[in-house]
């Protein structure tokens, strides 16, 4: 008689890991630093994903010439600009403005703080109207630009980052001295990586007077929005194109999949190694325990429970590591970082991003060590006969 | 000598334990090598850049200053100043790819002089000198893309507002160390199809590249350079290749960093994961060790056995690791799936430190617990059960 479906209880597993303290611990501790080093990985990617991504508008439109991928590449004339923002069919502001703003970008070649070298900053020369279309960007520190003098703002995070760009210091944009009055955030995205001027003052100083970079405008609706985009394209004169900034970003995500493609080789070789160890751990477990095993048996617990009790103990010890793992990356606190954008050429800024799906996916990973690497030790321990097992010293 | 026999029973007494250990530290190795091999060979490549003495005049504002194409006569009139090109990046899109590759406006006549570690037949070098609308592209982005002599190939402007029909004329070729997935056509082609759109972009070198006459003149050369222009609309500032070559890692940020945590984050997990297995192995051994200190073997003697074992499983470990990633790479080419990898292979150099790294994380691995046998006394020891 054996009574059906009785499990082993989980207690057992958790005394029998107690019991070989040293030897879980270390399984544990392998076991995290591969959740880390993946979760790690994740973030990375993750982190410059949701920079490329995040507060784009559905109804965000981008006009850039025809050909180019990137605003600092990417030329509109004063004329045609105008014609854009005129357009029916662009939403408009509480004031009946159109949202929409002639941009310009141009390229800031600056020294880092804590690195040697230079790298490239996006300066954005913007219009008032330019703020209601990134809804998410306020002053955290001094004040705002006055239109007509040199004066710039400046992300949060590239103040941190760039000699020159700390409240109240100056930084050079091609020969003109530019003074930073405040510092902004706006909550990830692109905005993160810029600094922001009077759009006609940069254009003095650039000599780029009486040509913009793009025009970005806000459709009314969804409709509006394919038919605004089918008619700037249909214009062969102008020689623009417009796109959602939903795919201009996008595209420019492209560019991340070298680190996306690292980020899963290293999860998936961490993963298959682990496997192997948590095996190892397993199968010492069960080898040492075959007389308590063939107790187990002889008093009547099924083959099932006995397989499931094992899986069960060593997806608890891949679930501590992973804990500990998603725990060590916590830890790590905000790690900002930046790297060259290879479509604009200019620094993008983003913080590694250790959300809960950046977690999970850290924890699952885990998960998939422990029941293949527990798999084939547990139906070791199901296959020894009970008698045989008993006898074993 | 005589022990090996028992250190490889030892060994394999346990087969599938030792296969599994082997088998993570061989995965995890392979996974530390690839990575390393990505930071090594970019350094390679700017140590190498340094024997062909090139110096590279850019805009003081970066690379995405210009410096307007009369530089380029000026520099190569310099004393010290062997030849000189223009390196004007075009970023064109090829058919509908969405990411770009090199593609450089230049003067065909001084190409493979300043790049003299880049070989091309000479009668494939006189044809694209006599086309305009002829390039020279890298052997290994024509296999890729199945590109031949004869070719056209359509060129979309992306950061200039014309498009380039090109026909491809040569393929070069070079070592390991060359960029063999570049495009190069004539700079005067871009520059008359931009005149005749009166673009402002016209007459702009991009960087001008040039070949010293030997390596002592370079310190010398730049400063007259960056002296030459320092008062002009465009003031230049020229780097050794080498720097020029930093300057690409400094603009990517320290990605290079988060390589270097990360391989430090998997030797350290892998330390862990073989202690434990040797730990165990010892564990189980107890009776049969103090067996044989009883029958006259000392200390040392069973702590060299046990460190040999686990030497040797991190050896093997390594082997396997490390030599199935520098063959992956020898075998199959990757640059086919991603453009402007084609540089990347893994170097003999790091294939050796990965097995040296595997070896030594036996041997760390190994000492607390063969330690710890050593250490076992005969009485207790016999007296144990398991």
């Amino acid at each position: 008689m054996r009574p059906a479906g009785l499990m082993v209880p989980i207690k057992y597993n958790l005394r029998s890991l107690r019991s070989r303290k040293v030897g879980s611990l270390m399984t544990i501790f392998g076991t995290g630093m591969v959740v880390w080093a993946s979760v790690f990985a994740f973030g990375l990617h993750a982190g410059l994903k949701h920079t490329l991504d995040v507060a784009v508008h559905p109804l965000d439109v981008i006009v850039l010439r025809q050909g180019s991928t990137s605003e600092t590449v990417s030329g509109v004339s004063e004329a045609a600009a105008r014609d854009i923002v005129a357009l029916p069919g662009i939403a408009t502001n509480r004031d009946g403005k159109p949202l929409a703003a002639p941009e310009l970008v141009v390229i800031a070649y600056l020294s880092r703080r804590s690195a040697p070298g230079k790298a490239n900053v996006s300066v954005r020369g913007a219009i008032p109207l330019s703020r209601e279309l990134r809804e998410g960007m306020k002053i955290v520190q001094g004040r705002d630009f006055r239109p007509g003098v040199r004066e710039a703002i400046v992300s949060r995070a590239l103040s941190e980052r760039f000699l020159g760009l700390g409240l109240g210091e100056e930084f050079v944009v091609q020969d003109s001295k530019f003074t930073v009055v405040g510092i902004f955030e706006a909550g990830g995205g692109a905005v993160e990586s810029e600094i922001w001027t009077d759009q006609r003052v940069l254009g003095q100083a650039t000599n780029r007077t009486g040509g913009m970079s793009s025009v970005q405008f806000r459709a009314a609706s969804k409709d509006q929005q394919q038919r605004l985009i089918a008619r700037i394209k249909a214009d062969e004169q102008i020689a623009l194109q417009a796109i959602t900034e939903e795919q201009y970003f996008a595209d420019q995500a492209e560019q991340g999949k070298l680190i996306k493609y690292i980020g899963n080789m290293i999860a998936i070789f961490l993963t298959i190694g682990a496997m192997f160890a948590v095996a190892n751990t397993m199968y010492g477990a069960i080898a040492s325990r075959a007389r308590e095993i063939g107790t187990l048996r002889a008093l009547g617990f099924g083959r099932f429970s006995i397989l499931t009790s094992f899986l069960l103990e060593s997806l608890v010890l891949c679930i501590l590591g992973a804990l500990l793992g998603c725990l060590g990356a916590l830890a790590l606190g905000e790690i900002r970082t930046g790297t060259m954008n290879g479509a604009t050429f200019a620094e993008v800024v983003f913080s590694f991003n250790f959300g809960p799906e950046v977690l999970l996916r850290g924890a699952g990973l885990a998960i998939v060590m422990g029941l293949i690497g527990g798999f084939m030790p547990a139906l070791r321990a199901v296959r020894m006969k009970v008698v045989d097992a008993l006898r074993e010293v | 000598m005589k022990y090996v026999p028992l250190i490889l029973r030892n060994v394999s007494r346990n087969k599938i334990r030792s296969l599994f250990t082997g088998a993570s530290i061989a995965v995890s190795l392979f996974l530390v090598v690839v990575l390393y091999s990505l930071l090594m060979v970019q350094d390679e490549m700017a140590a190498g850049a340094e024997q062909y003495n090139r110096v590279a005049v850019q805009n003081v504002q970066g690379l995405t200053g210009n410096l307007p194409i009369a530089y380029v006569d000026r520099i190569r009139k310099l004393s010290g100043v062997r030849s000189a090109i223009p390196m004007s990046w075009f970023g064109g899109r090829y058919s509908d790819e969405k990411t770009t590759f090199a593609q450089f406006g230049t003067d065909p006549r001084y190409t493979f002089d300043v790049y003299e570690d880049y070989k091309v037949p000479p009668e494939q070098l006189k044809a694209w000198q006599a086309d305009r609308t002829g390039c020279i592209v890298g052997s290994l982005i024509a296999k890729n893309k199945g590109w031949k002599i004869g070719d056209k190939l359509p060129l979309k402007g992306d950061i200039y507002p014309v498009d380039l029909e090109l026909t491809v004329r040569g393929i070069y070729d070079g070592p390991s160390s060359t960029d063999r997935e570049m495009l190069w056509f004539h700079f005067d082609y871009l520059d008359e199809a931009l005149k005749k759109k009166n673009s402002p972009m016209a007459g702009n070198a991009g960087i001008v590249m040039l070949r010293a006459t030997s390596a002592g003149k370079i310190p010398e050369l730049i400063e007259d350079i960056e002296r030459a222009f320092a008062s002009s609309d465009a003031p230049a500032k020229a780097l050794t290749e080498k720097q020029f070559g930093q300057q690409f890692m400094e603009m990517a940020g320290n990605v290079r960093g988060f390589i270097r945590y990360t391989s430090i984050a998997v030797v350290v997990a892998l330390l862990c994961v073989a202690a434990n297995t040797m730990a165990m192995s010892i564990r189980e051994r107890t009776r049969e060790i103090a067996l044989l200190k009883a029958i006259g073997f000392s200390r040392s003697t069973v702590l060299g056995l046990f460190l040999s074992e686990s030497v040797l499983i991190g050896m093997l470990g390594g082997v396997v690791g490390a030599m199935s990633a520098k063959l992956l790479f020898e075998l199959v080419d990757f640059s086919k799936a991603m453009t402007g990898m084609g540089w990347f292979y893994v170097p003999w150099s790091t294939t050796l430190a990965g097995v040296g790294l595997a070896t030594a994380i036996g041997l760390i691995s190994g000492i607390i617990p063969a330690w710890r046998a050593a250490q076992i006394s005969v009485v207790d020891g016999l007296r144990r059960i398991a």
